[in-house]
């Protein structure tokens, strides 16, 4: 039986979408049969990150209605053997799919599928409420910004209100940099507020805005931190432990250099 | 209204005791019950409550009034309403000749036996806690999170939210917490908020109460 996991935020563009298809393909490359389900009806954009827009014939909406059978409207990504992607519907809303259907969307998948990721949109709506539905697991994507960790927050008490118990915490785009000068919130900062485990951190990387608009997961690229960060992300969702990143590590190429030769910086 | 007349709430454990005093019309009676009641529908808002009144015995017409208009006017969910005689009030002190005078407001007077909710969980942003009496957090008060008591108010925890003591009005409540770091904290009337330039690193339980109508907070 696969299990059913959550992507989600509470507010916008922290990177729950991008969080989704790194994670989903990561899984994929370790062999894992994954299908991703977006329910951000009506601002879909987990099809255009994985660059697989211009193969929707058939969405969510359409299934929920039983204009196609489940079959029709998932779209196989030929990169990645047994990854697929389930697209929201674009000219509607919200409120065209409802909490059971999606729970008993998600028990239909479970049994073809190892991982369900559902990417959830931002606020706490309907559209809040379908993607938790059918969910086992969550994960809360958050940034080392005090709006952000606000939001996650709260997402979290209404995650636990819901009975998905022991969410875990991703947090995107932190700069050590800025963290080193006191101008951005550390991790211990924020998990000192959000009071959940973490699931992994992921370093600020223009790689990622690269790869978004290419429709290629970062998690392929060797040469991106953020994709080794969401390589790591891959292992613990499948239960392995793996240490945290070290984010020290961007301070140039000479230092990687030496580092790689195991010369220790002056 | 002068003091020492007119129409008086009193809370106990049992729930609100409306004082009507003799010579009251049943027009008077609604009109000043229902002004009291709306002043006071914040703090009544979402409680469940018993109601007594005592004083003159009213007609059942009257009665279903009354009830009616606190239904309506306070936002709390009326349990029960009936008369309270003054054969059912407990053998005590002799009563003060001004039974009204000086109590205007709805609180138990000795605050340090008041009863008192436990919360044994992080209390997370939109999250809002009310609770007639004392309350005790084992864990945070988040950014976003309230706590409302009309008693005292301990975090056992970091507090970073909002709390609210005496909320009935009564300025000897106090509120604790292990890290007092609240985006602001009330007690009775009195509110405050945390300095802009406070520091972070304050690691020593702190109290606040209220001083000549400031909120003082001090290291324990």
């Amino acid at each position: 039986m696969g299990e059913v996991i959550v992507i989600t935020s509470g507010k916008g563009g922290v990177g729950k979408t991008t969080t989704t298809a790194n994670i989903g393909a990561g899984l994929a490359l370790l062999g894992k049969k994954v299908v991703l389900i977006d329910t951000d009806i009506g601002l879909r954009n987990l099809d255009v990150v994985m660059g697989l827009e211009n193969r929707i014939v058939y969405d969510i909406v359409d299934v929920m209605e039983g204009a196609c059978r489940l079959k029709q409207a998932l779209i196989k990504d030929k990169r990645y053997e047994g990854l697929y992607l389930l697209p929201a519907a674009q000219t509607r809303d919200k409120n065209s799919i409802t909490p059971p259907q999606m729970v008993k969307l998600c028990d239909e998948l479970r049994r073809e599928f190892d991982y369900i990721l559902v990417d959830c949109p931002a606020g706490i709506e309907q559209g809040f409420k379908n993607a938790i539905a059918g969910a086992d697991r969550a994960f809360v994507v958050t940034t080392p910004e005090v709006s952000a960790v606000r939001d996650a927050d709260r997402i979290i008490g209404l995650l636990e209100a819901n009975e998905i118990r022991s969410p875990k915490l991703l947090i995107n785009r932190v700069r050590q940099d800025m963290v080193k000068r006191g101008d951005m919130m550390s991790i211990e900062d924020i998990i000192d507020i959000l009071a959940i485990d973490l699931i992994g951190v992921v370093p600020d990387d223009e790689n990622i805005i690269i790869s978004t608009n290419r429709g290629e997961p970062a998690v392929t690229d060797n040469k991106s931190q953020a994709g080794q960060a969401y390589r790591n992300i891959t292992k613990r969702v499948m239960g392995e432990t793996v240490p945290l990143l070290d984010l020290n590590g961007s301070e140039g190429l000479l230092s990687k250099m030496k580092k790689l030769f195991g010369i220790k910086p002056a | 209204m002068e003091e020492g007349r007119g129409i008086v709430f009193k809370g106990n454990a049992e729930g609100l005791i409306i004082v009507i005093p003799q010579g009251y019309t049943p027009e008077e009676i609604m009109s000043e019950t229902e002004a009291k009641v709306s002043a006071a529908s914040r703090f009544f808002k979402g409680a469940k409550i018993n109601v007594a009144y005592r004083g003159p015995k009213l007609s059942d017409e009257d009665e279903a009034r009354l009830k009616a208009i606190l239904d309506e006017r306070s936002g709390a969910v009326i349990e029960s309403f009936s008369r309270q005689e003054e054969s059912d009030l407990p053998p005590k002190k002799a009563a003060p000749a001004a039974p009204s005078a000086g109590i205007r407001r709805f609180f138990t007077s000795d605050i340090n036996e008041d009863s008192c909710k436990f919360i044994r969980s992080t209390v997370r942003g939109g999250t809002r806690v009310e609770y007639d009496g004392s309350i005790v957090v084992i864990g945070d008060v988040n950014p976003g999170g309230e706590i409302i008591a009309s008693g005292n108010v301990i975090v056992l925890g970091t507090l970073r939210g909002m709390v609210h003591a005496g909320a009935a009005g009564n300025r000897d409540a106090f509120i604790y917490a292990l890290s007092l770091k609240p985006t602001q904290i009330r007690i009775a009337e009195a509110i405050a908020r945390r300095p802009d330039d406070s520091d972070d690193h304050v690691l020593t339980p702190e109290i606040a109460t209220v001083k000549d109508g400031l909120i003082i907070v001090e290291p324990v």
